[in-house]
């Protein structure tokens, strides 16, 4: 068996192990542990996938996708909270119906995504991450500055309005639970999928190739825009859950930090591997929280004292060591394998991400 | 791989490896036996600054009426211990650290009161923050919430968790008198207020609003610059200009105070200090020291303490305060970013007593409904909270005045047993503080021509007329 079938069923292997874990989870592991740690993860995670999917296979570093996540979860919260004594004080306060205001907030997302991409697609590289930055600062200003729709505090209690099938979430936290873990999988063999068909591929072309592509007769746009309107699907995905999870949302989940939480996840887990953007969530979600807890009464000894320091050394030392982040460093890991394995294996080299997803 | 980068495999599984051993003890549970207590305060954003100072607020009450020893006498967040309160010991399981924005407030929340099974938590410090709390403390009844020193009025009034407590005013209340003193004092009829947009501008302006408009004053323009704002030139010019109204209510805070104030002069003129009024935003002197001297004579709202009151308990007050941190000073200790985190963390240490130490309803229904303090006169010196759990508080209105090393405050107004409700304006069911609301009404409020004067940090029997 070559390293690289070898590396193929030891992945398989790892991803039913940790399918199998993550089922048993709530039985195996505290309550803070599975919605805070696991959950978060689950969401956010979701929330990434959408970066490295446009990343891996479009060649897009998208810096909306927070941004996008954010307005799915204002959109829902918006539609679904109602004013009532003791109730909700922020928003319009429409009070509508929660699944049609899901299945709403969903499609006002695509349909901004599609804009926003077809706008963005038509420019590369820094260009395009210049312009999907000020797609995530515009969706920050307008949520912080139109207080019709939120203004600086929390818009609350999207958490009390839920769909039928998702039951009580707040009190009931286990089902949110599975139900994010069910969406972060569907995303995932989505995500696998799409890039096995003449789209996905034509897309890994595009990312290549972009100016024989279109001289191949491919619509270079419109396969961009296209992605980033699938991207900002995943990203509304996880703003809904993300809404459903917090309960409330406020400016600074839609803004500039934000928007850095998810690039970072996704650098830590890896820019060119789907499954890096789990990875990544569960790394920096586990990392910040045990930081935070572990800092010396007085003080730390690290330049600033706070748990961002740390958390931005560990983010320095992945990059550093394994830019691929840590989906990468997996990756490196096989390849000095094969090279001690001696010549006439095939290279697994990081960054085609295509042939390995 | 060759050798040469062989660093580039192992530093990263060191990393891991640490992790990993970090993953395997953070499964270290609570201790039982004690009361886990989280002091929610800033450490970062427009308040960072208030950090050690709600810190030393809360740890001062612990050591003065549960019997504690502070680790550190100049580092309040270096922690206390030997506290015990009820029969058990009291814990402080962290001093979370926001940066006023809803979302840090919740994932410090979510560390310490479920991660580290904090029972109680006194805090948060600033407006949005506290709604975030109030919103997350109504889906868990178990824990408690004492608000740190936070002003906006959804917490209590709107939100209103039966597990929420304030044993302050809110940014409202704190504003109470200072309408019908410059309507009184100054002849204002009709003023304009710019204010914060955002949920504590909103509240202390209602306040300012509904004390103006209930004696019969009329607001003829609400400008509302986002928070942050560096240039406030285009907010200013909203403002009508000194010829159309008797004055102005500022309610723009942080670093924002002296940049509008400059562009207001660059606008219209200099100041005159009778045709400016304000929040407790403009006490904040050191930061616009270059126009506060053009304001010695305003009056302003105020924070709930009363700076130079003179009187028992409040010298009582200062002298443990000041034998626990000996390098703060009155000042500090006047300071609502002190005070009230003392205050409400005294009121739960009076509830540890009543309740033998139990935790969640049981001590919700424990924790005092009227609870001495320093700075009230009324009610036997008594702060009483409201059946929203709210406090109804004596107000404290101050001038600006010359002091030797610059601008400073003086007292100069009692304003007693103000409560949330403004005499029903506010109620349950009004929308919460916004830019249209409260709208200008007429009405008497309970407080209406019992505003007496204060000299020399003694209230007198002189009504303001």
């Amino acid at each position: 068996m070559s390293v690289y079938a070898r590396k193929s069923a030891v992945e398989r292997v790892i991803g039913v192990a940790v399918l199998v874990f993550v089922l048993f989870a709530p039985q195996l592991v505290s309550g803070f542990w599975m919605d805070t740690v696991l959950t978060q993860t689950f969401i956010l995670g979701i929330g990434a996938a959408s970066l490295v999917f446009l990343s891996a296979y479009g060649g897009m570093i998208s810096l909306a996708q927070a941004g996008l996540m954010g307005i799915a979860g204002y959109a829902l919260g918006n539609m679904v909270s109602e004013r009532v004594e003791g109730g909700e004080t922020k928003g319009l306060l429409l009070g509508w119906d929660p699944t049609l205001s899901v299945v709403l907030a969903i499609l006002l997302t695509v349909g901004i995504g599609i804009l926003f991409g077809a706008v963005a697609s038509r420019s590369f590289g820094i260009y395009f991450l210049m312009l999907t930055l000020t797609y995530s600062v515009i969706g920050f200003l307008f949520v912080s500055q139109v207080t019709q729709v939120g203004g600086f505090s929390p818009i609350a209690g999207i958490d009390r309005y839920t769909p039928g099938f998702m039951g009580d979430v707040v009190n009931d936290r286990q089902r949110l639970y599975y139900v994010s873990l069910l969406v972060a999988i569907v995303v995932y063999v989505l995500i696998r999928y799409l890039v096995r068909t003449p789209f996905g591929i034509a897309l890994e072309g595009i990312r290549d190739e972009p100016t024989r592509m279109a001289s191949l007769g491919f619509n270079v746009t419109l396969h961009r825009t296209v992605a980033f309107a699938i991207g900002s699907l995943i990203a509304a995905l996880g703003g809904v859950l993300f809404a459903w999870w917090s309960g409330q949302l406020s400016p600074s989940d839609i803004g500039l930090s934000a928007t850095i939480q998810l690039l970072v996840i996704a650098v830590i887990g890896g820019l060119t591997r789907i499954e890096g953007a789990w990875l990544g969530a569960f790394a920096y979600i586990w990392i910040s929280n045990e930081v935070t807890n572990r800092i010396p009464e007085d003080g730390l000894w690290v330049v600033g004292g706070t748990f961002n320091t740390v958390i931005g050394l560990a983010f320095l030392a992945i990059v550093i060591a394994s830019p691929d982040g840590l989906m990468g460093l997996w990756d490196r890991i096989w390849n000095g394998l094969r090279s001690r394995g001696g010549p006439g294996e095939p290279a697994v080299a990081a960054g085609s991400a295509g042939s390995q997803a | 791989m060759s050798r040469r980068n062989a660093w580039k495999l192992v530093l990263p599984l060191a990393v891991l490896a640490l992790g990993t051993t970090l993953l395997a003890t953070s499964a270290l549970g609570a201790s039982g036996g004690v009361v886990r207590v989280a002091v929610m305060t800033d450490c970062k954003g427009a308040f960072g600054g208030a950090y050690e100072v709600g810190a030393a607020g809360a740890n001062i009450a612990l050591a003065q009426f549960a019997g504690g020893k502070v680790k550190n006498k100049k580092k309040p967040s270096a922690g206390i211990t030997g506290a015990k309160a009820g029969g058990k010991n009291i814990q402080v399981v962290g001093y979370g650290c926001g940066d006023d924005t809803p979302a840090t407030i919740l994932k410090e929340t979510r560390r310490l009161m479920q991660q580290a099974k904090a029972d109680v938590m006194v805090g948060p410090l600033s407006g949005d923050e506290a709604v975030a709390v109030a919103n997350w403390a109504k889906a868990r009844p178990t824990k408690t919430v004492i608000i740190g020193t936070a002003g906006s009025q959804d917490p209590t009034l709107q939100i209103a968790p039966k597990n929420v407590f304030r044993y302050h005013g809110d940014g409202a209340q704190w504003n109470a008198g200072i309408g019908e003193i410059v309507y009184k004092k100054l002849g204002w009829r009709k003023a304009a207020i710019i204010m914060d947009d955002y949920s504590f501008g909103w509240t202390s302006g209602a306040g300012i609003i509904a004390d103006f408009c209930a004696i019969g004053g009329e607001i003829t323009k609400r400008v509302f610059p986002p928070l942050n704002t560096t240039d406030y030139s285009s907010y200013v010019r909203q403002l009508p200009p000194p010829g159309q109204v008797d004055g102005y209510f500022w309610v723009v805070g942080g670093t924002g105070t002296g940049p509008a104030l400059k562009a207001f002069e660059q606008a219209y003129g200099t100041i005159k200090p009778t045709q400016h009024s304000g929040n407790l935003f403009l006490w904040f002197l050191t930061g616009f020291q270059d126009v506060a001297p053009r304001l010695i004579g305003s009056y302003v709202g105020g924070f709930g303490t009363a700076p130079g009151l003179k009187g028992k308990a409040v010298n009582q007050y200062h002298a443990f305060a000041k034998k626990t941190y000996p390098s703060l000073t009155n000042a500090n200790f006047d300071d609502g970013f002190l005070y009230n985190y003392y205050q409400g963390t005294k009121a739960l240490v009076d509830g540890l007593n009543k309740s033998g130490g139990a935790v969640g309803v049981r001590l919700q229904n424990a924790l005092p409904r009227t609870l001495s303090a320093p700075f009230n006169i009324s009610n036997g010196g008594n702060v009483k909270l409201d059946s929203n759990r709210q406090a109804i508080q004596d107000q404290w209105p101050v001038q600006i005045v010359k002091g030797p090393n610059g601008p400073t405050v003086t007292l100069t107004g009692y304003v007693p047993n103000v409560d949330q409700s403004f005499g029903g304006l506010f109620t349950k069911s009004s929308p919460a503080p916004g830019r249209t609301q409260p709208p200008c009404v007429k009405k008497t409020l309970p407080w209406q021509g019992k505003i007496r004067e204060v000299k020399n940090g003694a209230v007198t029997n002189t009504v303001i007329k």
